[in-house]
């Protein structure tokens, strides 16, 4: 009898310990991956894990995705577990949220001064949280500076193709030619889709910027929304809607969103980051029409605007592996060739100049070299209290309220700064 | 087969110790689970007084103090009179809770009883039929319920615009426009109140019909012979005597649309303008988008005090003191 419950404690013990994870199989060390179930982003990690894994016999790199509402939640019940994976995917500017549970990168790893003089300045910059580096950057997330264009609606519309605009004018001119209504008005094509949540927030902000105006006071201890330049791109992007180139009421973020709206035809141009373009082809392989992303003028000036980092790989401290994780993170980011091909894979711009201005990159994404010439003016958001709270829940929803007649431009604005200061503690 | 008296009593003995074992069996997981619940509500009802985030590290002791502050009760009265965000989604989604709460109570008794009575009223044959169909939304998962609405509530490709293009009228953007509404209600709230009643209500008409079947025919008949009308029988005899009945189900009815959100989420995710954005989707992005755990914790507790006074209310009024 004793036997038996000895026996069925060592069966349980087993189970229990092979679902901890992480440790060492078959003479394998076992290094845990996490990463948000992006089909196109997790094919690049495959391929370099299998190369990685191909000069390491003794390593075992095991990936495991979530769905990104999963894997932010799974983030907060597993960190304070000390639960989570030895490697962490995590978006450049959640960094200064969750840098209180990221292990540093060790110098010989690469210092904040390398990080600097290897990847652009918006990438790396959410990656740094009080001078210290808490990870590495994969791509270069823009969300301003392109869009894509539906080619058959150009062409139906007579215009010129491809587009050759000097100004934001130009554009909507164009806009206003694509766009169509049905019998009782409703828009059936919005010739200038801008009113999705990523890309109506970050081209007010690039307008704040290129108007000579910043959103952040001199110590970035607070946001400065209410002010003249605020209100003059703000005015400005109701001016775009009020010539009738988008509804806002039936284009926007949980209405007829801007990648698949532009990949089901009902878009003749779409304002969004190139990352959408593997998203669209992914989710929408008998879309039929011909595309392409070409570059967007600024609205004033030089084409600054603010990037949001983009998506990159950390290492938790609690990792009893923490070398080979470090290892394989510089494997994956810092060599070039391999940063490119996951760039290739994932469709995303590289966030290290010379794998962005390289031939394979032009040749696979033909967009990126378009995108070069904008990306040294890429300023990094800043570090955010909450970056998704601010964006999402407070510029957006006001400035689409304003879009859509609910609210005032100056009720908006005002709206805005009080929320968004509120959100330093 | 005799046993012996020493048999016996070790036989007595044995089934004492398997009963014994099987009490312990049953009840130590038990409360090994209740415990476990009352460590959730316990850390819950801790996290009030904290401004706490899974992201930071905060104090030496689960976390609190540090980077994690105590607040005391500063998330309530931030509840009532702040300016952040979260205050003021708190408000909005509270005002959205109750609308949705009260509005579906009355929608809800006045589809299910009605409803429940004509199917007492009709054949055996059919009954089974109705009952089933009328049953089936039950069955069906909330996000699959929510699809069929959003695609029949498309803006351009929905058959509702399709049938009002049909007669001419101007489409509707039923779940994004922000200037549509009705009685002082978003349209787009009236949306997902229809979908959440369609899926609902089968439920309540089952324990109808199963309230309208336990009353004894003879008070019905006693009541036409004495020369009621079928409409008298229903509000003198039939509405009386199911009470206990719509107690539970006014309970049941008010706690799930306090706690509505999956419909809500998939439906609208709180748009447009916040104007669906109710209680439990607040709590939700609280607590799993933006980690304000603190937060999400204090307005669970609002929550649950909104709830529990509301049912206590609905147990004073609608409560019997008789049996029949």
């Amino acid at each position: 009898m004793m036997k038996r419950k000895i026996f069925a404690l060592i069966v349980i013990l087993a189970f229990v310990l092979s679902a901890c994870g992480g440790g060492s199989t078959g003479g394998k060390t076992v290094v845990r991956m996490w990463t948000t179930a992006n089909p196109a982003f997790n094919a690049g990690y495959e391929s370099l894990i299998s190369a990685y894994e191909a000069g390491h016999p003794n390593v075992d790199i095991q990936l495991e995705t979530f769905d990104y509402e999963l894997y932010l939640q799974t983030l907060q019940t597993a960190m304070p577990a000390k639960e989570e994976a030895d490697i962490l995917q995590l978006f450049g500017t959640w960094t200064s949220q969750y840098y209180e549970r990221l292990a540093p990168v060790p110098a010989e790893v690469m210092t904040v001064e390398q990080a600097r003089e290897t990847f652009y300045g918006a990438p790396i910059g959410g990656f740094i949280v009080d001078g210290v580096l808490y990870g590495m950057p994969q791509e270069f997330n823009m969300e301003y500076g392109g869009v894509l264009v539906n080619r058959a609606k150009f062409e139906a519309a007579g215009l010129t193709y491809p587009p050759e605009w000097q100004s934001m004018d130009d554009v909507v001119d164009t806009a206003v030619l694509l766009t169509q209504k049905d019998a009782a008005g409703m828009m059936t094509t919005a010739g200038f889709h801008f009113t999705s949540a990523d890309p109506t927030s970050f081209s007010f902000l690039a307008g704040i910027k290129q108007r000579g105006g910043d959103y952040w006071n001199a110590d970035h201890t607070g946001f400065t929304f209410n002010t003249p330049e605020a209100h003059a791109q703000l005015q400005w992007m109701l001016d775009v809607v009020n010539a009738g180139v988008v509804d806002p009421v039936v284009f926007n973020d949980s209405t007829n969103f801007v990648i698949d709206a532009f990949f089901q035809g009902k878009v003749g141009i779409g304002y969004i980051g190139t990352w959408a373009i593997a998203e669209g082809q992914t989710n929408f392989p008998d879309f039929a029409d011909k595309w392409d992303y070409v570059s967007l003028p600024s609205v004033q000036g030089d084409p600054v605007f603010v990037a949001d980092s983009g998506w990159g790989l950390t290492v938790s401290p609690n990792s009893k592996y923490q070398d080979i994780a470090w290892d394989f993170v510089k494997f994956v980011i810092a060599v070039p060739e391999n940063a490119g091909q996951w760039n290739i894979a994932s469709g995303t711009i590289p966030a290290i100049p010379a794998v962005a201005e390289s031939a394979e990159i032009a040749a696979a994404m033909p967009w990126v070299p378009k995108a070069l010439s904008i990306l040294p003016y890429g300023e990094y958001l800043g570090n955010m209290p909450d970056r998704d709270l601010v964006v999402y829940e407070i510029i957006y929803p006001h400035i689409l309220n304003a879009l859509q007649g609910v609210e005032t431009v100056d009720e908006a604005l005002q709206a805005i700064d009080t929320e968004a200061n509120s959100t330093f503690r | 087969m005799k046993m012996t008296a020493t048999h016996e009593r070790k036989s007595k003995g044995g089934l004492a110790i398997i009963k014994r074992r099987f009490v312990a069996g049953v009840t130590v997981p038990l409360l090994l689970y209740e415990s476990l619940g009352i460590f959730v509500l316990g850390w819950a009802f801790v996290l009030i007084f904290f401004d706490y985030s899974s992201g930071r590290l905060g104090g030496p002791i689960l976390g609190l103090g540090g980077s994690n502050p105590f607040v005391g009760l500063g998330h309530f009265i931030e509840m009532i009179k702040g300016t952040s965000v979260e205050a003021n989604l708190f408000r909005v989604s509270l005002r959205n809770t109750l609308i949705f709460a009260l509005a579906i109570l009355p929608l809800n008794l006045a589809i299910t009883l009605p409803l429940a009575w004509l199917l007492e009223t009709i054949g055996i044959r059919f009954k089974s039929l109705y009952r089933t169909i009328y049953f089936l939304p039950v069955l069906t998962s909330s996000v699959g319920v929510a699809l069929i609405w959003m695609s029949m509530y498309d803006s351009q490709a929905g058959w509702i615009n399709a049938i009002i293009r049909f007669f001419g009228g101007t489409p509707v953007s039923w779940l994004s426009d922000p200037h549509a509404g009705f009685a002082g209600v978003s349209v787009a709230m009236w949306a997902v109140i229809l979908a959440y009643l369609w899926q609902d209500y089968g439920y309540n008409m089952v324990i109808f019909i199963a309230a309208l079947q336990g009353i004894p025919q003879e008070l019905k008949d006693a009541a036409l012979i004495d020369g009621a009308s079928p409409w008298q029988v229903f509000l003198k005899i039939t509405i009386p005597l199911i009470r206990p009945t719509m107690l539970f189900v006014c309970v049941m009815t008010m706690l799930s649309s306090f706690q509505v959100f999956d419909i809500i989420q998939v439906m609208t995710n709180g748009d447009p303008g916040n104007q669906t954005q109710v209680l439990m989707l607040d709590i939700y992005k609280n607590a799993f988008r933006y980690q304000n755990l603190g937060w999400a914790a204090a307005e669970s507790f609002v929550l649950f005090l909104i709830v529990m006074g509301v049912t206590i209310f609905q147990m004073r009024v609608l409560r019997t003191n008789w049996e029949y």
